[in-house]
């Protein structure tokens, strides 16, 4: 009875309803029901880089000072704003805020821990970058419980943020990106999931300015009755502008990825030039791939492309390795490796595209051990 | 080294060798001829352990000599039967005993001392040939429980057989045999061969697609790599131009699923005055 009002009380969205189709969200009450255990990790996920920058650490949602370093970070009301989306109006607005000035760029990354202790816990955050400023973020969520986020990102002029994201924890995690990009400005978002969590990615990227960049995509790794879903919106507004979608995602045993990506060229935006690659590796063949790309085009003169393929593991390749002396489940996990690169390689920096690769490696030799 | 006895084999359920006999010793080149769809192709993925090629009669007993820190798991030491032949180790801890071929992975083949050598080698996306050889050598060194090789002495290595066959060490940092050219590919088979040194070489038409100077190359290189007289090679092929490079020890003539003919080098030159009609009669 208590879980069917707490049900009731969450209103989330069906499978009936188109943008969540390939959903499953019913685990979230019970999850949300749940007392978190609130215990601080030891060791926690940072990023070996090559300069220390703002580090904050938060468990289930809510910052633990002592072991975080907010260099100019500000923490309290957020301005943010998901007006409509299910799970992003549960964020209450409060998180953490980074805005740059003019020309700023930090040497190092912004790295942020969620670290969950079970439970529901729901946090905002703002990435506001002025003209020319530039900034890297790399969050990490670990542990269990369901992490919620709701995420603006406004870049002005000339500004370059790169957001990666990798989830290796239990329970779910559900994440809504808001973004503009501004003119000649350029936003790359990266994301791993992997872990045992499912994962609910839901992005609106807006090309708001003439000739912006925008790239959004990753690899999705799924097992077990795993689920991972990505909604993502592209929005050329303006003309000039360049975005890229590739995601790459594996799915095992029962699990499920999907993957809706669309681009919308808005009347007046010529010259875009958009690109989409979806492409699916099934290891299973009880496992499900969803990959829908889409289209849809106010503007003459644009260049868009997209492809989306779903396949097996190449029998012929496995053969040719194990003749070799490499064991299937070796073979399995280096042609799997191939597979999810494509997404990986385009981490633009070193540190960060070495860690995601590892853990992404971990994955694999778990999947495959 | 290898003794096929009676081999029938089926793929998709149609039955291509029927009754093959085969010994090979050790230190011995044999080449197999045969006209096409003779069956050529599948003794060697049947070798291999290829899914798919399904052995309904016979067997084949593998005897690599291989030296071996400790016994393998994998590998079946007892239940061989009449073909049970065991020598005592030595003081180097070298161990010979007969496998049965037939009832090992394809990986754990390779690792006993297999090599194919492919007619259409494969091409891996996203997979450099460093990365692939280096992961097949330590693989093979796992499961004969010897240490892995360092990065450093593994580049060191695929330089130099890289060289000797005219791979450039460019070409090894490519993906595997993406891009590469039909004869770019068959060198590569030898450039992994010398690095996986096996005990017995199955080469599948290695010579198809060779121009002359490639032939020269890949025919140089079978015999430094495995003209040993602890190594032997089955070599497929149906023209005589490798076996006057490679010269063979005897020669056998497969058609329809079986040996039909066997002899010395001039069997080759008569095939090729003659043709495998009238031979094989
Ligand atoms: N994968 C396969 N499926 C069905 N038939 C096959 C397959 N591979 C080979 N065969 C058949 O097996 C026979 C022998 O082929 P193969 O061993 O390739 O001959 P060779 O190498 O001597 O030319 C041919 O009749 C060929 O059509
Ligand atoms: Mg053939």
């Amino acid at each position: 009875m208590l879980r069917q009002a707490a049900h009731d009380g969450w209103d989330l969205p069906s499978s009936r309803d188109e943008a969540w189709r390939w959903s499953d969200l019913s685990a979230l009450p019970g999850i949300a029901s749940q007392r978190p255990a609130g215990t601080l990790p030891d060791a926690l996920p940072w990023l070996e880089c090559a300069n220390d920058g703002p580090r904050l650490l938060f468990v289930d949602g809510a910052l633990v000072a002592g072991r975080s370093r907010l260099d100019g970070i500000a923490i309290g009301p957020v301005e943010a704003e998901a007006a409509g989306h299910p799970l992003g109006r549960l964020v209450p607005g409060d998180g953490w805020t980074l805005r740059l000035g003019r020309g700023h760029a930090p040497a190092a990354p912004v790295q942020i821990v969620h670290f969950g202790t079970g439970g529901a816990n729901h946090l905002a955050a703002r990435v506001a970058l002025e003209e020319d400023a530039q900034a890297s973020v790399v969050e990490t969520y670990v542990g269990e419980g369901w992490s919620n986020r709701l995420t603006d990102i406004a870049l002005a002029k000339g500004a370059r943020l790169m957001l990666a994201r990798r989830t290796g924890s239990a329970g779910f995690v559900s994440l809504t990106d808001r973004a503009s990009v501004g003119e000649g400005a350029s936003l790359v978002v990266a994301n791993l999931a992997a872990g045992t969590a499912d994962t609910r990615l839901d992005g609106l990227i807006r090309l708001a300015g003439e000739g912006a960049y925008a790239e959004a995509g990753g690899a999705l790794l799924a097992r077990g009755r795993q689920r991972h879903d990505v909604n993502l919106v592209v929005r050329h507004e303006r003309p000039g502008g360049t975005s890229r979608q590739v995601w790459r995602s594996v799915a095992d045993d029962r699990a499920t990825c999907s993957v809706a990506a669309r681009v919308e060229v808005a009347p007046g935006a010529q010259k875009t030039d958009g690109e989409q690659s979806l492409k699916g590796l099934l290891l299973s063949r009880a496992a499900t791939i969803n990959a829908k790309p889409e289209l849809e085009i106010f503007a003459d003169d644009v260049k868009c492309a997209h492809g989306a393929t779903v396949g097996e593991l190449d029998r012929n390749a496995l053969f040719y390795m194990a003749s070799r002396g490499i064991s299937e489940a070796e073979g399995k996990a280096l042609l799997t490796r191939a597979f999810v690169a494509d997404a990986i390689d385009r981490i633009g920096e070193e540190d960060v595209r070495r860690a995601f690769g590892a853990h992404a490696e971990q994955w694999l030799g778990r999947a495959h051990g | 080294m290898l003794n096929i006895t009676n081999l029938h084999a089926t793929v998709a359920g149609k039955p291509i060798l029927k009754g093959l006999s085969l010994e090979v010793n050790a230190g011995e080149i044999h080449a197999i001829m045969g006209p096409n769809g003779a069956g050529k192709s599948t003794l060697g993925y049947v070798l291999g352990g290829r899914e798919g090629y399904e052995v309904t009669g016979g067997s084949v007993m593998f005897l690599p000599g291989t030296v071996r820190a400790e016994p393998v798991e994998a590998l079946p030491s007892s239940n061989l039967g009449d073909q049970e032949k065991e020598s005592p180790s030595t003081g180097s801890g070298r161990t010979e005993e007969w496998i049965d071929l037939l009832a090992l992975e394809a990986d754990e083949r390779a690792a006993a001392g297999l090599f194919l050598g492919f007619q259409y080698p494969v091409e891996i996306p996203g997979v450099s040939n460093v990365q692939f050889l280096r992961t097949a050598l330590n693989a093979q060194r796992r499961a004969r429980g010897e240490a892995e090789m360092s990065a450093g002495d593994f580049l060191r290595l695929a330089r130099a057989e890289g060289d000797a066959l005219g791979v450039s060490m460019d070409m090894m940092k490519r993906n595997v045999n993406v891009g590469f050219s039909g004869g770019e590919k068959k060198r590569n088979e030898m450039v992994q061969m010398g690095l996986i040194a096996p005990r017995l070489a199955v080469l599948d038409e290695t010579d198809s697609g060779l121009d002359i100077d490639a032939l020269r190359v890949v025919a140089d290189g079978i015999n430094r790599i495995m003209r040993a007289p602890d190594k032997a090679v089955l070599l497929i092929t149906h023209y005589q131009r490798l076996l006057d490079l490679v010269v063979p020890d005897f020669v056998h003539v497969l058609a329809d699923g079986r040996i039909v003919r066997s002899g010395g080098p001039a069997l080759a030159h008569e095939l090729e005055r003659e043709g495998y009609a009238q031979v094989a009669a």
